[in-house]
């Protein structure tokens, strides 16, 4: 039988002329002397596997319940509006006309809040649990690859719950347009906006999300007090805003006050007050940052 | 013992204190050593500084004062490339119980630069290395300590670094787990060629794994000499009998001198043989008969690892 050798990369014919029927592997331990990859494929492959684990990807199935089933419940609203005119011909509705994208953000919004609060902050308490970070900066990522990989995973995963489904609404009403072409070109410029308010939701939380679960190693710390945050704030604003009879402490609210911010971006307008939002969202974002640099940027595992 | 260039760690002046005021703890005090050594033990009691001098070489720690080099680099200015060409196995455990060992593997050393395929190729070839082939696939918190410590080995390996730093690394194990693992440490220098740093408070597991050993205590160097040193066999000895000593080595200096042996009391009260070639020893035993002495201790004077290892780790410095 023709055999061919492989050691070091290199395969050797066993005859020349003949093609190789069976190849043996050298798979005792060698010193690698291939070439190195960018460091940005390092983060790369950081980003990859950090959005893989709060999805329960390449784990037991029982780990991909929780989070597939709010996902499944974030993009519900959506394809049930597109799937009823497509389904069902005799029905001459626009999806957008059933439910817009402002109301498709508020109505996720509960969906958002339990799906951060499971996933996003125990993407660093778990790092800090299996004390994984002496390995990672000692031998694999400095912190701030560490930190931008880590919020790049966590904006991919919330704008896969918050930017996914707007998608799915927009593409759906295309295609369920009696004209698509002419309905996507008179709607060309939905697709920024949507865009910018899911960046606007997305950036709040994942800010707000990495900052408490920087804080603790125990998952449920970081998990409850995010939750005290986006609970416990809007109730603190209402009483504020009966208290001072006024609505600008709305504008403190962290549960609803990026998907006001998000829909005056898609609407136009907003409800309540706005440049105090806007600041309020600003300072979550920047603190948010800040504490990740404080809290890595010694390089330390500790 | 030979020694290689750059030296794999070489620290000047190093001191690391943690905490502030009377709760500070000094872990390493102006510690200067220079690790040349193809693989390098690192002994010394608990809280010696063992683990700090290990992650101040890794940049986890930084130190007050002085500078730790690793393989000739800065580990503060040039850290990017000191991760690039270091392994690190630490002590506590540091693997995702929910992932297994070929997923662990795999991932550091994507995170370390290798593409996917060269990471899965040597995944495979480090973790039949460690002998872990079998069970690659299984979660690693479903891993025996042995296994998790095999695996902790694999990933500091993976990537091919030319440094890898062990610390404890069989601690823990069972005595056959122990024996695997000492196995594989030894490997690692003498025919994989990556140097190796290993830190451990057991004497056995430095000799049979290392070239040199370095004892710290209270983070200050104790003793650095190699491992095994030649044994000279007609050098000094040291002699013990059971008549006067005085009168015994009067006695036996007429008749070594004329063979070159100078004869000199030691600390220990024993006469000193300033060499011991077959005459001498023979010199020896006829005056023990003749004077009916019983000759209750000759050993060679130069001491041992052991001796040089427990006078550093007791308080007398090597």
């Amino acid at each position: 039988m023709a055999e061919e050798r492989v050691a070091e990369g290199r395969a050797v014919p066993a005859a020349a002329g003949t093609a190789p029927r069976a190849v043996l592997h050298d798979i005792r331990y060698s010193r690698f002397s291939g070439a190195l990859r960018p460091r940005r494929s390092a983060v790369g492959a950081f980003v990859t596997s950090s959005v893989r684990r709060p999805l329960g990807l390449r784990r037991s199935a029982g780990a991909k319940v929780w989070p597939f089933l709010l996902l499944a419940v974030a993009y519900l609203p959506a394809l049930a509006v597109v799937a009823v005119p497509l389904l069902v011909p005799a029905v001459q509705v626009q999806p957008t006309d059933l439910i817009g994208y402002s109301a498709l953000l508020a109505t996720n919004s509960v969906v958002l809040l339990a799906f951060v609060a499971t996933s996003i902050p125990s993407m660093l308490t778990r790092d800090r649990r299996d004390r994984v970070l002496s390995l990672y900066f000692a031998t694999a990522l400095s912190w701030l690859e560490y930190v931008v990989g880590s919020v790049l995973a966590a904006l991919w995963l919330l704008a896969l719950i918050v930017l996914g489904p707007m998608l799915v609404l927009f593409v759906g009403s295309i295609a369920t347009a009696d004209a698509p072409g002419t309905w996507a070109a008179d709607h060309a410029g939905d697709l920024p906006r949507i865009v910018l308010a899911s960046a606007v939701v997305v950036l709040f939380h994942t800010s707000l999300g990495l900052a408490v679960g920087s804080l603790t190693s125990r998952r449920v710390f970081a998990v409850g007090g995010y939750l005290a945050v986006v609970l416990v704030g809007p109730a603190l604003a209402g009483v504020l805003a009966v208290v001072t009879g006024d609505e600008w402490p709305l504008a403190l609210d962290p549960s609803s006050g990026p998907v006001r911010l998000a829909a005056s971006i898609v609407d136009g307008a907003i409800s309540g007050p706005g440049a105090l939002a806007w600041v309020v969202w600003a300072v979550v974002v920047v603190g948010g940052t800040v504490v990740l640099a404080a809290r890595y940027g010694r390089g330390s595992d500790r | 013992m030979s020694t290689l260039d750059p030296p794999g760690i070489a620290c000047r002046d190093v001191s690391v204190r943690f905490g502030a005021g009377t709760s500070a703890v000094q872990a390493l005090d102006r510690l200067d050593v220079t690790m040349a050594a193809g693989a390098t033990g690192l002994l010394g009691a608990n809280g010696a500084g063992k683990s700090t001098l290990l992650r101040a070489a890794l940049g986890l720690v930084r130190p007050q004062g002085g500078a730790v080099s690793v393989l000739g680099l800065d580990v503060v200015h040039e850290r990017a490339e000191v991760r690039r060409r270091v392994g690190f196995m630490p002590e506590h455990p540091c693997l995702p119980a929910d992932m297994s060992a070929q997923d662990v593997c795999v991932h550091l050393a994507r995170l370390r630069g290798l593409g996917r395929r060269d990471a899965v190729r040597r995944t495979s070839e480090v973790l039949f290395a460690v002998g872990l082939e079998e069970e690659r696939r299984r979660p690693v918190g479903s891993y025996s300590l042995g296994m998790q410590q095999r695996t902790k080995l694999a990933q500091a390996i993976v990537h091919g670094p030319d440094l890898v730093l062990l610390d404890e690394p069989t601690s823990g194990l069972d005595p056959a787990g122990r024996e695997e693992m000492l196995a594989i440490v030894r490997r690692l220098s003498t025919e994989l060629g990556i140097r190796v740093v290993a830190s451990s408070h057991v004497l056995d597991d430095i000799e049979r794994t290392c070239d040199e050993v370095v004892v710290l205590r209270s983070g200050t160097l104790a003793a650095q000499r190699p491992v095994a040193v030649g044994h000279d066999p007609s050098g000094a000895v040291e002699l013990r009998v059971t008549s006067d000593a005085v009168a015994f080595a009067a006695a036996l200096a007429p008749r070594v001198e004329p063979l070159g042996v100078l004869l000199s009391p030691t600390a220990a009260g024993d006469i000193g043989l300033s060499a011991s070639p077959d005459a001498a020893l023979d010199a020896v035993r006829d005056l023990a008969a003749e004077l009916g002495a019983g000759v209750t201790r000759l050993v060679p004077a130069a001491r041992g690892l052991e001796d040089v290892v427990v006078d550093a780790m007791g308080g007398t410095r090597g």
